[in-house]
């Protein structure tokens, strides 16, 4: 009982962290129809930035939050502004833009290798192994903090997309861009940001990784694939969507360690994601995704 | 089956999406050598009438036959094999192939009517509705009615005996209108093939089409020759909305 | 009556039975060293597999991001083959090493359905799901360990005719591919499946079909592969470096044409020789730039720039023709 006890905690705080890594990549499929292939690098670039931060400065982890948030967004914004800008919108730019974020993605890797080395890091503060008992079980401190900003930044994100008139803009870009030009809008300044909001997100997914899970240059491509199935099958645009997703795919990863040898747990999220595609295109909510 | 049954037909053909019933058991009839035109307020399901028909989507209900065999829910690329091909509202033409090559796509799967290589048959398609001289230029340099020949020579190479056009005048000019008109009738005229065409361009489905259906909401309210369907107060309802009705144009 | 481009080129089919000659006379008239002979070899092994993924990636237009699969799949069921205690001999433990990689491709048909980013998502999750599921299927990979084929000087010797036939057929292949009846519904389904099929193409056959032949042949690339190294293990075999080489290798030579692929196997198998002896770490990085650089500006990749230059050349001579005929 202890042992459930133990695993479906996991699986909560589990589930925060990938919904928190699905928000960026969602939000930008949502409004730019882009998938940003790059996702996995910049949540590692996250994860290396707050490192840094704290092998260097001695910067907390979770003091660091805004300047890697601000750093992954600026880079967002470079890299729509640079890159992502030039190509051809929807079903046109397609292939191309998977292919340059693909090669961004690689860049990324490079930079990592040739400043860090490809050794394993992770980021461990003096309270990493501290826990607090829960539920007859004990859970680390670091978890919970990741499961409370987990839970804060939809909240925040959700603030910004109804309350304010940027948030109304980017709703109304993702839906119909072109009547968006229509009224005034800059639709190019609203692309830019939202690209700079999703790398945000995945960055600071990636700083809170950091200092649950040992990473390395490599890291990001099983994150990037589990942000997909959150994706699709949470449905865009949909907040509970997400967070029941995140909590399907945690659960079943982790109570898979019951029923298979660890080293395969990790092969759970891939099949998922396959069975996801073909299975449930629609997501949980029956949204079309497909063609 | 009969040498009575119609070339085309639909019985109680209908398709829901969800909760909206987009068509709702139409029953439609297509002869031989027949130009029958759909009309409708927008949202009638024509388009989606048309999709069903084509096999692009399979329907909630009901049939489609073609001379008593049944060919509803087979996928579109065998019922073009049948005989049966639709354009687009919104044409699709291969931006990465040039003219000759989009329509020699369609000639492959005209093999099976006729003679010829499809590179010979495409080039013959592509004289008969005047792009020859543009058989190696990207469809992307074609005006708008150029593109529009080109979908209808496309599909007019898979050799159908049913030929759906889906509002293919609609957007040319009044020049460019007749001109199309002018080749819609020849193609039933010179290859026999039988046309239904979807169009708001009243006056070229009048002309053209030896009958008419009136579509609204999914249903079949009117059908007859065009003399009949526009004096028909219930069309003239569903186009104008009620009090209409009885006003005579 | 209007012109008509020719179906099958036959310019260009003698230039290349020529150079496959050479080639192939190479090493018995010339003589090479056997690191030069090795080159060549994983060259023509490279530029098989390119030309097989480019079918899928280029003609189709489904960019395949998990090939190692098919890769590795080919050259353990090969490698397995050959070191059976009733040892399959090598030409056909790779055949079926091809086989059992075109079987493996069936299992894709419903993959196959999905548009764009979605079938190239889905690959990823195959590719990495069948590293991890063949690296520790311990019985039939050995593990992290790999496996170890006996050494054959001879064999590898051999080996650079078996490539070079390889190649050759692939070669051969693409072009009936691209210049047949099928090769333009391929084409076609690729810029618009659903209007592809509303004027008859049976889409979804062709997508089967293109995906077995690519995985066959990419599966009997890694057989030979195999006998090549002597010694496979499955995080390279299936590794996601390899999946991405496939995609670079056609990408950068040029995507969907056919000497792309050629062009950029070469490439890369140079430039990974050069850069790993003295920057191991660049590679990946320095590909990156090329895939950025190529999606902006040179979506054809080397080939497009070939092709510029060709043409830019061709316009300069004929200005130059045009002054000095005028009087």
């Amino acid at each position: 009982m202890a042992r459930f006890v133990d695993l479906a905690v996991s699986a909560v705080l589990l589930a925060g962290l990938y919904a928190t890594m699905a928000y960026g990549l969602g939000l930008i499929y949502g409004v730019l129809r882009v998938v940003n292939l790059a996702h996995g690098g910049v949540i590692m670039a996250g994860a290396y930035l707050g490192w840094v931060l704290h092998g260097w400065v001695g910067l907390d982890p979770y003091a660091s939050i805004p300047i890697v948030v601000a750093a992954t967004f600026l880079l967002g914004v470079a890299m729509y502004r640079v890159l992502v800008r030039h190509l051809p919108r929807g079903a046109a730019g397609g292939p191309a833009s998977l292919l340059l974020l693909f090669g961004v993605w690689l860049v990324l890797r490079n930079a990592a290798y040739l400043l860090f080395t490809g050794n394993d890091q992770v980021i461990r503060t003096s309270y990493s192994t501290h826990a607090i008992p829960l539920l007859g079980s004990w859970v680390s401190v670091n978890r919970l903090a990741v499961l409370a900003i987990a839970v804060v930044t939809p909240a925040l994100l959700q603030l910004l997309l109804r309350r304010t008139y940027l948030g109304r803009a980017i709703r109304a870009v993702a839906q119909n861009a072109d009547s968006c030009t229509l009224v005034g809008i800059d639709v190019q300044r609203i692309y830019t940001i939202t690209f700079g909001i999703g790398t945000a997100l995945a960055g600071l997914a990636g700083l809170l990784s950091a200092t649950l899970f040992s990473f390395n240059p490599g890291f990001g491509a099983s994150e990037l694939l589990k942000s997909f199935v959150v994706v699709v099958l949470g449905g865009l645009g949909s907040v509970l969507g997400t967070g029941l997703a995140a909590l399907i795919l945690a659960v079943v990863e982790v109570f898979a360690i019951l029923v298979m040898p660890s080293y395969l747990t990790a092969a759970v999220g891939f099949v998922m994601l396959v069975l996801v595609l073909v299975l449930r295109p629609g997501g949980l909510f029956g949204q079309r995704v497909l063609g | 089956m009969t040498t009575a049954d119609p070339l085309l037909a639909t019985r109680a053909i209908s398709k829901s999406f969800g909760g909206l019933k987009a068509v709702d058991g139409v029953d439609l009839e297509l002869r031989e050598g027949e130009i029958l035109g759909v009309i409708g307020p927008n949202g009638a399901g024509k388009t989606t009438l048309f999709s069903l028909i084509a096999g692009s989507i399979p329907p909630t209900s009901g049939e489609v036959l073609m001379r008593g065999f049944r060919v509803s829910r087979r996928p579109a690329h065998k019922l073009v094999r049948a005989g049966v091909v639709r354009t687009h509202q919104i044409v699709r033409p291969f931006p990465n192939l040039t003219v000759a090559e989009n329509v020699a796509v369609g000639a492959i799967h005209g093999m099976w009517r006729a003679t010829g290589t499809p590179r010979e048959r495409a080039a013959e398609v592509l004289e008969f509705v005047g792009l020859a001289d543009r058989a190696l230029d990207l469809p992307g340099t074609l005006t708008l009615a150029g593109r529009k020949r080109l979908e209808l020579a496309r599909a007019l190479a898979t050799v159908p005996l049913v030929l759906m056009l889906d509002e293919v005048i609609a957007g040319l000019n009044p020049a460019e209108a007749m001109r199309l008109a002018a080749l819609i009738r020849r193609i039933r005229d010179e290859r026999g093939v039988a046309v239904i065409m979807i169009e708001h361009v009243m006056p070229a489905v009048m002309s053209l089409s030896d009958r008419v259906a009136v579509l609204d909401h999914g249903k079949k309210i009117a059908e007859g020759t065009p003399a009949e369907v526009v004096g028909n107060p219930l069309v003239v309802e569903a186009y104008l909305g009620k009090g209409h009705g009885e006003a005579r144009p | 009556m209007t012109r008509w481009p020719a179906i099958f080129p036959p310019r260009a089919a003698i230039p290349f039975a020529l150079v496959v000659v050479a080639l192939a006379l190479l090493p018995v008239l010339v003589g090479v060293t056997p690191y030069e002979r090795n080159l060549f070899t994983l060259t023509f092994l490279m530029i098989s597999g390119a030309l097989a993924w480019n079918w899928m990636g280029g003609y189709l237009g489904q960019v395949s991001f998990g090939h190692a699969a098919l890769f590795g799949l080919g050259g353990f069921v090969a490698a397995r083959l050959m070191l059976h205690a009733n040892p399959t001999p090598a030409p056909i433990a790779w055949f079926l090493g091809g086989v059992a990689a075109g079987i493996f491709s069936l299992g894709a048909h419903p993959m196959l359905r999905l548009r764009g980013p979605y079938f190239s998502i889905a690959t990823i999750g195959v590719g990495e799901a069948s590293r991890l599921l063949f690296t520790y299927w311990e019985e039939f990979t050995g593990g992290a360990s790999g496996l170890s084929l006996p050494i054959d000087i001879g064999m590898k010797a051999l080996l650079y005719w078996w490539a070079l036939g390889l190649m050759a057929l692939v070669v051969v292949a693409s072009f009936l591919i691209r210049r047949s009846t099928l090769g333009l519904q391929l084409l076609a389904i690729k810029a618009d499946v659903d209007a592809a099929a509303d004027v008859g193409v049976n889409a979804t056959f062709y997508q089967d079909l293109v995906m077995v032949l690519s995985g066959a042949v990419v599966g009997l690339t890694g057989g030979l592969y195999a006998s090549f190294f002597a010694f496979i293990e499955p995080s390279d075999m299936f590794g996601f470096d390899r999946s991405i080489a496939f995609v670079l290798m056609s990408v950068i030579g040029g995507v969907g044409t056919i000497l792309g692929p050629v062009l950029g196997a070469i490439v890369f198998v140079l430039l990974r020789q050069f850069l790993l002896a003295s920057y191991p770490q660049l590679y990946l990085g320095l590909y990156g730039l090329l895939l950025i650089l190529i999606i902006l500006f040179e979506p054809l990749g080397l080939t497009g720039l070939g092709l510029r230059v060709a043409r830019a050349v061709r316009r300069r001579r004929a200005g130059a023709r045009r002054v000095v005929a005028s009087p």
